[in-house]
């Protein structure tokens, strides 16, 4: 408990850290004359045109170049350099505010100073949730020109229905000849802990079909659409991503995943796959609205010809619709997969976790996932405030599907969420409660 | 009103400390303190906002046992970049109080300081007691920035974390005592009764 006051308490600290002494800031009386964006040896004169120039986004440049003949507002100035920070991944972004040509007029100038040191450890995944407990991922990147070095820990519970815990290693090469072709070369690898319920429904389903209500989820499919369970599990994993046209993206690669049986010990089996996703993302903005559409498509085929023990194709659709107004913000999130042939426990569907039929036990759902899977997320936030209904359903193929349905309140800030979910049921019902990021 | 303020003992400080008496509160001046200099200085004439946090604490004895509670006050000054003048505004927890036009350097600091008090309700006028006053510049965290696309960054909140407290925010101290208030050069209030 006293983790979640603590998470409570930093939460909070990020949500109310910032100061209104802004307010009273004698300068608000002076007009902007002019913004000028400078960094690494350009500068843009968004006054005199440079607003056009392509390094900062159209939507920053256009929130930039409306502060021009406003009152200067330092809580809006403190905002884009922020803004600036974030798309340039920039150490600091310096504002300076200088005399105007004409009397009671300022320029404004936002300095952009680039990370010197190309070192940093982030942490990008941290969650508590009241099912599954703790998981999170801490990692460290080296980066020399376009080449990124990671190497990490991790340890998750939520994502699949194994917990994996292990190192990460990943190269990047931002740039393979052209922007618009990345490479990317990931390395993981993981032990394994399972549920009991996984485990009970793998071992029930070894032993051959059963028809009795003891178990939870579907127990005459399970294992012999899957594997048995594994304790160690590792992937190394090649992919390049091209740039095709400026918002579709089209990613190729392969994923060599061993992992070693749990029973009988020492086997190894064999998962590799080719990978390919194409990703399509789309900004429309108006003066009041912004409009975020984003859309995917992966497909990883594990085939005879990359020497495979498992034989399948995994398909994963997601489409996410985002309309900002204002401080009020509705999604749209639609999620679908469906697997065919033989695919291991670890390429199977979960609901029931933190992003998805939240407020669900994703063990008393599936215990070892479905080859189907279909999920929706409607959300409404309002500043920090955040209401959400998750419905989706998960099953195996040749059983009939049951859509089941929760929903959620919380709290948002950034990549920070706290969140209270129920799953609709009839009966008793025992909320969730999940605090985090970027889960 | 200067001229009948008495010389105190300090404890640190380059200037001694002029403590006053209105009848309901104790005030105090220090002439010789110059906070709007160096890196706040600095912020300002970029035409940011720079805020002070300044209390006031009354001791029974040298130092050690606190008679009173001090209550922190915010000051929030900014610079006029085409008057060249400051502005400041005193939030405290019981009002707002802002500089009635634009006024020098020196003329804020005293302004500042002078309408800056404590409450000596329940002090008996033969009761010696101890004044320190304190005055430093407002953190400014930015918690904001621990915050990327990638997560949290570690990095920068080591680089947060690790800013010494004082390394890069000035403070002022000064100690006065012992005291009575019978013995306070008396001056006319600024400020109606404190608590």
């Amino acid at each position: 408990m006293r983790y979640v006051w603590l998470g409570c308490l930093l939460f909070g600290g990020l949500l109310f850290g910032g100061t209104q002494d802004s307010e009273f800031n004698v300068n608000t009386r002076y007009t902007v004359e002019n913004v000028v964006v400078s960094g690494d040896g350009w500068t843009a004169d968004v006054g005199a045109g440079g607003g056009n120039d392509e390094r900062i986004s159209s939507g920053l440049r256009k929130d930039i170049a409306a502060l021009i003949g406003e009152k200067l507002n330092p809580t809006v100035l403190d905002e884009m350099a922020k803004r600036l920070r974030k798309e340039f991944h920039a150490r600091t972004v310096e504002q300076r505010v200088l005399r105007g040509k004409s009397p009671d007029y300022v320029l404004v100038v936002f300095d952009v100073k680039l990370r010197p040191t190309r070192f940093d450890v982030s942490v990008p995944k941290f969650l508590y949730n009241g099912k599954q407990g703790w998981s999170g991922a801490v990692e460290g990147t080296a980066t020399l020109r376009q080449n990124g070095f990671t190497l990490g820990l991790v340890s998750d519970g939520d994502e699949l229905v194994e917990r994996y815990a292990g190192i990460v290693a990943r190269y990047d090469n931002t740039r393979l000849g052209t922007d618009r072709a990345h490479f990317r070369f990931a390395f993981e690898s993981y032990h394994e802990q399972w549920n009991g319920s996984t485990t009970a429904q793998v071992q029930a389903t070894q032993a051959g079909p059963v028809t009795g209500q003891e178990m939870p989820g579907p127990l005459n499919t399970g294992f012999t659409e899957t594997s048995g369970i594994y304790r160690t599990r590792r992937n190394f994993e090649p992919e390049v991503t091209f740039v095709l046209a400026k918002p579709l993206t089209l990613s190729v690669g392969t994923s060599f995943q061993r992992f070693q049986d749990q029973f009988p010990a020492a086997q190894t089996e064999s998962a590799n796959a080719l990978i390919t996703t194409l990703r399509y993302h789309r900004r429309l903005e108006d003066s009041d609205n912004q409009q975020d559409l984003d859309a995917g498509y992966n497909l990883r085929a594990a085939t005879r010809l990359l020497g495979t023990d498992f034989v399948y194709a995994r398909h994963r659709w997601e489409f996410r619709y985002m309309l900002t107004h204002g401080k009020s913000v509705v999604i749209d999130d639609l999620t679908s997969g469906m697997i065919t042939g033989r695919a291991p426990l670890f390429e199977r569907f979960v609901l029931g976790n933190s992003s998805t039929l939240r407020g669900w036990n994703k063990y008393e759902l599936d215990p070892i996932g479905g080859n189907r899977m279909v999920h929706n997320t409607v959300e409404y936030r309002y500043g920090v405030f955040q209401i959400f209904y998750d419905s989706g359903a998960i099953w195996d193929d040749g059983e009939a599907a049951v859509l089941r349905h929760s929903a959620g309140v919380g709290l948002r800030q950034g990549n920070f969420s706290l969140a209270v979910a129920f799953p609709i049921r009839e009966g008793h019902i025992d909320p969730i409660f999940m605090v985090g990021m970027n889960y | 009103m200067a001229c009948l303020a008495i010389p105190l003992s300090e404890a640190r400080a380059d200037e001694p400390l002029e403590v006053t008496f209105d009848g309901d509160n104790i005030h105090v001046a220090a002439p010789g303190l110059h906070f709007l200099t160096g890196k706040p200085l600095e912020r300002l004439k970029n035409a940011a906002t720079v805020a002070f946090v300044s209390q006031i604490t009354l001791f029974s004895d040298e130092g050690k046992t606190i008679f009173r509670r001090p209550v922190a006050e915010r000051l929030i000054v900014s610079y006029s970049l085409w008057e060249e003048k400051f502005s400041v505004t005193i939030r405290g927890a019981d009002s707002t109080r802002t500089t009635p036009r634009l006024l020098t350097a020196q003329q804020a600091e005293s302004w500042c300081i002078e309408n800056l008090a404590i409450s000596s309700l329940g002090l008996a006028p033969e009761r010696p007691f101890w004044l320190r006053f304190e005055l430093r510049a407002a953190d400014q965290k930015d918690l904001g920035s621990l915050l990327s696309d990638t997560g949290i960054s570690l990095g920068t909140l080591i680089e947060i974390v690790a800013r010494r407290r004082g390394a890069d925010l000035p403070s002022w101290r000064r100690d006065a005592g012992p005291l009575r208030l019978k013995d306070l050069p008396r001056m006319f209030s600024v400020r109606g009764r404190i608590g």
